[in-house]
């Protein structure tokens, strides 16, 4: 499979820190391929993330998607991308309908491919009859589940989740990662992947990353890497290499 | 087509937020309506003021009626009249229940009428060569007793007496004509002379300097609805800079910053969008001096010759305020930090700025440094507009102040942001 994403020696030290956020970081993403990230608070999933989605530049290595970098061509690499936030980056006063519209409208899609790709994703994910109600009236699975169509609308190559299922219900849980694993499947949209679950990036990843104090410390295919830790899961083999020791400032 | 769109969202968020609404456009209505009927008396005492006067008349005669005539045509006294002693009429001015307090005393007019006739006399007998006559001087001096309140300035009673000392001497004047008149018919009984002209010759016209013909005297509602609107202008920096930290710890800062385009866009939609608020504002508030004030027995606001002009004043004065609240959203790190930061910081400039007290009321030193609040800015070029009828070329360089502001508040929070982004 061609590389999506290619990270070379990329570093991220910031200036009160006493050692670097990112450090060092080489690996690259295959297209089609669910890429999970995972690692300790303050292990530099932020910062790598905010670097790839062009939020900043690396000081030091070359972040290529697609062959392009944010600095040779921003407009190529924001198109390919499509990120979707722990946050619930969504206006509460704004009915669903006018969220999506607006959001498609900023990726510069026009209103008739819009308004198709609204209905589609929003018919998959359950959300059809609620389009006119605000936000703010919604619970924590349904804002969930509008904040991944948010990221979805452009149909973008890579898809960037920062804990996508934190805090839902069960029911959408589940109908978020049935939704991704279809993307993946019949679209073979790449997805960058970072959560706390390890047993949802078991269940979701073909291949993981586990990175701690900026560094990458171990990589592979899922099944692989349980194998060759000689683990029963990615959580052990989580632990066994990060240690269980609080990671407070 | 992005900034349609980015106006068209902050024009949903803005209307569905009603709380915010009613402070946008009904807390510069409040303070219009408050200040302006508070601060109208105190306006009226430096353009128009009605002093209490309390007038002793002991004569009954010729003096104190004229004296009174003249008192109460110039419109600048209310007179009471009462039957006092000198020690009560002293006790009810030290009281504060008269600003002066004036004794005609008994047999005035008659020795006024007497002493003229002298003087005549003594004046036509020296033409004859009688010496005697040039050396007889009068040695009793009439006297009209002023009491005058302790509070009273120094300027104030300068004036006061002034006006009082003008009437007496036209009382004055009268009489010596009338002595001469009367004395003229004992030496010309055939003759039947007119009635002396005794109006003044030379007369003063006072005009107020503006630039066209127009000429407005300031009043409560001249100052205080563009001074408040421009509060309420400078005060949407609080909204502003709340969207824009919402919007950052929401994580939207976030995915729009991803996405393909500049995030100016977005931020050059929001501020626009509170550029209009502005304009709805300023047009809301034109309508309560023109139309609410008056129902209030205020005076109505005179919006003078130009509301295109008006109009430039108040979009480079919405600009001034939106970069300000994007500078404000930009560098404050919480909610709390932007509404108390922007507020107090708004008060001071508004203090600075002539809008609570108007700047030719005070102080020399605040008067000087007044100019360097944007609020002053904007409040002089509606002065301008308002009293003094000015023309663009006078107004230009407020409103390239403000426009100059805005820039540098824009600069600031771009260089800032982008300050944090690479650190």
């Amino acid at each position: 499979m061609p590389i999506l994403v290619d990270i070379k020696n990329v570093s991220k030290k910031y200036k009160e820190a006493s050692r670097a956020a990112v450090d060092s970081l080489s690996f690259s993403i295959q297209q089609g391929e669910v890429f999970g990230l995972l690692g300790p608070n303050g292990a530099g999933k932020t910062t790598f993330i905010s670097m790839l989605c062009g939020l900043f530049p690396p000081p030091e290595g070359l972040i290529l998607i697609n062959g392009f970098t944010h600095q040779s061509n921003s407009r190529a690499c924001k198109q390919l991308i499509g990120v979707v936030p722990q946050e619930i980056a969504l206006y509460p006063k704004l009915t669903l309908w006018e969220n999506l519209m607006f959001l498609g409208h900023m990726y510069g899609l026009s209103t008739v491919v819009l308004k198709e790709k609204i209905k589609e994703n929003l018919n998959i994910l359950g959300l059809e009859a609620n389009r006119h109600q605000q936000i703010n009236s919604f619970s924590g699975g349904m804002k969930r589940r509008v904040n991944l169509v948010a990221g979805l609308l452009h149909d973008p190559q890579l898809l960037i989740l920062d804990e996508p299922t934190v805090g839902v219900d069960i029911q959408s849980k589940q109908a978020i990662i049935e939704y991704l694993k279809r993307l993946n499947s019949e679209k073979g949209m790449t997805i960058l992947y970072t959560s706390h679950h390890l047993d949802e990036a078991q269940d979701f990843c073909t291949h993981i990353a586990i990175i701690d104090e900026g560094k990458i410390i171990t990589e592979g295919k899922t099944e692989e890497l349980i194998k060759s830790n000689n683990c029963n899961s990615i959580e052990e083999v989580y632990l066994k290499l990060t240690g269980v020791n609080f990671r407070d400032k | 087509m992005k900034l349609i769109y980015s106006i068209y969202k902050e024009y949903k968020v803005l209307t569905r937020d009603r709380a915010g609404l009613a402070i946008t456009f009904i807390m510069p209505t409040v303070l219009i309506l408050i200040i302006t009927l508070i601060q109208d008396s105190t306006f009226k005492s430096v353009n128009e003021a009605s002093v209490p006067l309390l007038l002793v008349d002991r004569d009954h005669d010729s003096l104190s009626l004229i004296l009174e005539k003249s008192l109460a045509s110039s419109k600048f006294f209310s007179i009471t009249r009462k039957e006092l002693s000198d020690e009560e009429t002293k006790s009810e001015v030290a009281k504060g229940h008269y600003f002066i307090g004036i004794i005609v005393p008994e047999n005035t007019s008659t020795t006024l009428r007497e002493k003229s006739s002298a003087r005549i006399s003594r004046l036509l007998d020296s033409f004859s060569g009688d010496s005697v006559a040039t050396t007889r001087k009068d040695t009793i001096k009439l006297q009209v007793h002023i009491f005058f309140d302790p509070i009273t300035k120094k300027s104030f009673k300068t004036t006061l007496t002034n006006s009082i000392e003008r009437i007496i001497s036209q009382i004055e004047l009268l009489s010596m004509v009338n002595a001469l008149t009367e004395k003229m018919k004992e030496d010309f009984p055939l003759a039947s002379p007119t009635t002396p002209e005794l109006g003044p010759i030379v007369n003063i016209k006072e005009e107020y300097a503006s630039f066209n013909d127009s000429t407005i005297i300031p009043n409560s509602v001249q100052h205080n609805v563009p001074a408040w609107t421009l509060f309420a202008m400078f005060f949407i920096c609080i909204p502003l800079a709340g969207n824009i930290i919402r919007e950052r710890e929401d994580g939207s800062a976030f995915r729009l910053l991803t996405m393909p385009g500049s995030y100016m866009i977005v931020i050059l939609g929001k501020m626009l969008t509170y550029v209009i608020v502005n304009l709805i504002q300023f047009a809301l508030m034109l309508g309560v001096g023109v139309f609410l004030l008056p129902l209030l027995g205020l005076p109505q606001l005179n919006i003078g010759n130009s509301l295109p002009l008006l109009f430039l004043v108040a979009f480079a004065s919405g600009l001034a305020a939106t970069g300000f609240g994007l500078l404000v959203g930009t560098m404050a790190t919480t909610h709390d930090q932007s509404s108390l930061f922007g507020s107090v910081f708004i008060i001071i400039l508004a203090a600075i700025g002539g809008i609570w007290v108007p700047t030719f009321v005070m102080p020399d030193m605040m008067r000087q440094f007044s100019v360097i609040s944007p609020l002053n800015w904007g409040l002089e070029a509606f002065y301008g507009i308002f009293v003094r009828s000015s023309g663009i070329s006078e107004i230009y360089p407020y409103v390239l102040l403000l426009i100059a502001f805005f820039v540098a508040c824009v600069a600031s929070a771009y260089l800032y942001h982008r300050f944090k982004r690479m650190r």
